[in-house]
């Protein structure tokens, strides 16, 4: 099967993800998870149509663009925001990711109520939940839930810019199903879960 | 396969406790991890706001807002009362009330006043609330044709191609289109009613509802015998209490004479404006938060609980029995689209016009005076200020009709006002699933207030929203730019 990626011919097998024909960068999609289609880095353009390459199978004669005006305009805007209202101190690849971009997240002014002022929960033994540096990607609520373990021990709280994980009911991780398993801190990409031994 | 619903679960145990909470979740058979995460997202089982509030629409915002404010404990989302702004709501406990020249009304007994509707198609020249009323004006036509047989299921379908019906909550697609998808897939198939209106400046659907229930429901009926669907749901916003009662009264009316041929029933919505795009209408109903969802696949391949479902906004499926009365080429050759006009006007209500009518026209027959305008907001929140008002009111034009919001402005109106108006409220209403909608309309609420004009930025702005998941993001800058575009032409 063949399309094309920026003007070349590619051959591809039936099925395979854009996101593995195509050098875009992605944060909310892991191999391990079933997030897709959250964080919009990894748009392109299928046929003049802005789709996510993580949510989209490769199909004969697609003309598939990464590189437009348009769209590095939108990745490096996007990371700009990120840095603007998400403390990605603990993310190093996105930090670098923003640099590659050339972002300069002070020319959109500042945010009145930020992600950044979320105190960090110690309620567990083994990892902190670190709020501030939360990007609302979802990983964990997949590892924990649907995606992985099936034990539902997260579930998101609040909507907008707010939205982040939280627990049912709001309970410490001990109070809930958590059984510790560590996958929610294994597909965390920006350190809002990080093991507790990593803290100085 | 179908289980009980989490919302209504959650409805029945208000104010909600922990064991509620969890009772709600056994009962539905899901994870207490999922109902939590829905007490945590729609504001009323989170405990709604109290006191006297002041509704925040564009004609609020364009009279005045921060002195109205000083009369208010706070503000309530725009409730389709834009032809009565500004107005207050008051809410005690679970009691709520709209507050209206001096009156306080329940909203279970508050419908727009019939005066309001200029029509003489869809809109009749009185309210239908009673089936024998309807019978006397024709209605229930359409449906005894099907059931007789004397139409065929595709025969109906066939006229809503004729007459090329292009869905009326805001996308314009071809409902004949959707309606095939669904009527060739496997059954159960279900059709949803898409009552969820909540976009600033439209209140067709809301008068609809209140005033024309059996015209909706007949139009429903229809649609779901054409696709084979199994169920019908009419998925009606929370605050519409007086229609929500009076649907369910045209239900039992319509069951009671053995014409509903379809079991149909009355869903409470989730009460936000992100309830209204079908995907996220649609996981509401399945119990989880109202967040939309990836497409492909679409609701008429994969819908409720992952079967072929047909989503119809209100005033679409109303123009079916219309265009069955009428037949599909007279219907064709004039149109009807319902337009909500409000502000700066003499008579702000609901206009029945012909597509095709020029903007100033519109504006005109409701009183006002077209050269004497600043800006008109078309299509509502998310919509555009234009100032060309020989502009002709069609789908597919330059500018977007949306819904049909009009809403005039005239010269002592502060736009940027009204703009801040609209874009805390995308701020409010973003879901918060994908990324670039909460963040990017979190920064358009900064840039609006410090008044930034400034093409670079505003372009980016444009540029990243348009990524967002869907059209509540994709189209939460329209109004901005388009402010930019009318101070530029001015």
């Amino acid at each position: 099967m063949r399309l094309k990626v920026n003007g070349r011919q590619v051959e591809a097998k039936e099925g395979t993800l854009l996101l593995d024909l195509v050098e875009v960068p992605t944060l909310c999609h892991h191999h391990h998870t079933e997030t897709k289609g959250l964080c919009r880095l990894c748009l392109v353009e299928v046929n003049g149509r802005l789709l996510p390459a993580c949510a989209t199978q490769a199909q004969e004669g697609m003309e598939v663009r990464t590189d437009t005006e348009d769209l590095k305009a939108l990745r490096r805007t996007l990371l700009e925001w990120l840095a603007l209202s998400t403390d990605l101190s603990q993310a190093p690849a996105l930090l670098e990711l923003l640099e590659a971009h050339q972002g300069q997240p002070q020319r959109w002014g500042s945010l009145p109520v930020t992600r950044r002022e979320r105190e960090p929960i110690r309620d567990n033994p083994f990892f902190l939940r670190d709020y501030a540096k939360c990007v609302n990607c979802r990983r964990c609520v997949d590892a924990c839930g649907d995606g992985i373990m099936g034990v539902y021990a997260l579930t998101l709280e609040d909507r907008g810019l707010l939205a982040h994980p939280t627990t049912p009911l709001d309970r410490p991780l001990p109070g809930t199903p958590c059984v510790f398993c560590g996958n929610c801190v294994q597909v965390c990409p920006t350190g809002a879960l990080r093991p507790l031994s990593m803290e100085v | 396969m179908e289980k009980p619903s989490l919302l209504p679960l959650l409805d029945a145990r208000l104010p909600l406790t922990e064991e509620g909470v969890a009772e709600a979740a056994r009962l539905a058979g899901v994870p207490l991890a999922q109902a939590w995460g829905v007490v945590r997202y729609y504001p009323r089982y989170r405990g709604l706001p109290q006191g006297r509030l002041l509704v925040d629409d564009p004609v609020a915002r364009a009279r005045g807002f921060a002195r109205l404010l000083e009369g208010a404990d706070g503000t309530h989302p725009p409730l389709g009362l834009e032809a009565l702004s500004p107005i207050h709501v008051r809410i005690e406990g679970r009691e709520r009330y709209v507050e209206h020249q001096g009156h306080r009304v329940p909203f279970q007994e508050f419908r727009l006043p019939f005066h309001l509707g200029r029509g003489e198609r869809l809109l009749p020249p009185e309210p239908i609330l009673d089936l024998e009323a309807y019978r006397r004006r024709g209605g229930l036509e359409g449906l005894k044709g099907l059931l007789e047989g004397r139409l065929s299921p595709v025969g109906l379908i066939q006229a809503v191609e004729e007459a090329g019906l292009l869905g009326r909550g805001g996308a314009a697609f071809p409902t004949h289109i959707k309606m095939r998808a669904v009527a060739q897939g496997a059954p159960p198939k279900y059709l949803v009613v898409n009552a969820d209106e909540s976009e600033p400046g439209n209140f067709k659907d809301r008068f609809l509802l209140e005033h024309h229930p059996y015209l909706v429901l007949e139009g429903a009926l229809l649609a779901a015998l054409a696709t084979g669907a199994s169920r019908v749901f009419l998925y009606v916003r929370d605050e519409f209490e007086a229609a929500i009662q009076g649907l369910e009264k045209a239900i039992a009316e319509l069951k009671e004479a053995g014409r509903l041929p379809v079991p149909t029933e009355v869903f409470r919505s989730g009460g936000l404006y992100i309830c209204g795009e079908e995907t996220a209408l649609l996981e509401s109903m399945e119990g989880k938060r109202a967040e939309p969802r990836l497409k492909p696949p679409f609701p008429v391949e994969k819908g409720l609980w992952g079967r072929p479902t047909l989503v119809q906004n209100v005033e679409t499926l109303a123009n079916l029995p219309l265009i069955l009365k009428e037949g599909p080429g007279t219907w064709r050759q004039k149109e009807p689209k319902l337009f909500s006009i409000s502000g700066d006007v003499a008579r702000p209500g609901l206009y029945e016009l012909p597509l095709g009518t020029p903007l100033e026209d519109a504006v005109r027959m409701a009183g006002g005076e077209p050269g004497e305008l600043r800006a008109v907001l078309l299509g509502g929140a998310a919509g555009v200020f234009t100032r060309e008002l020989t502009f002709p009111l069609r789908y597919r034009e330059r500018l977007p009709l949306g819904a049909g919001a009009i809403v005039a402005f005239g010269q002592g109106v502060d736009l940027w006002e009204v703009l801040l108006g609209l874009v805390e409220f995308f701020r409010e209403e973003s879901c918060g699933k994908c990324f670039p909608c909460p963040l990017g309309t979190a920064v358009q609420v900064e840039m609006v207030r410090r008044r930034e004009r400034s093409k670079a930025l505003v372009q980016d702005l444009a540029q990243t929203l348009k990524g967002s998941l869907c059209g509540l993001g994709q189209s939460a800058y329209w109004a901005y730019q388009s402010l930019l575009e009318v101070e530029g032409a001015a």
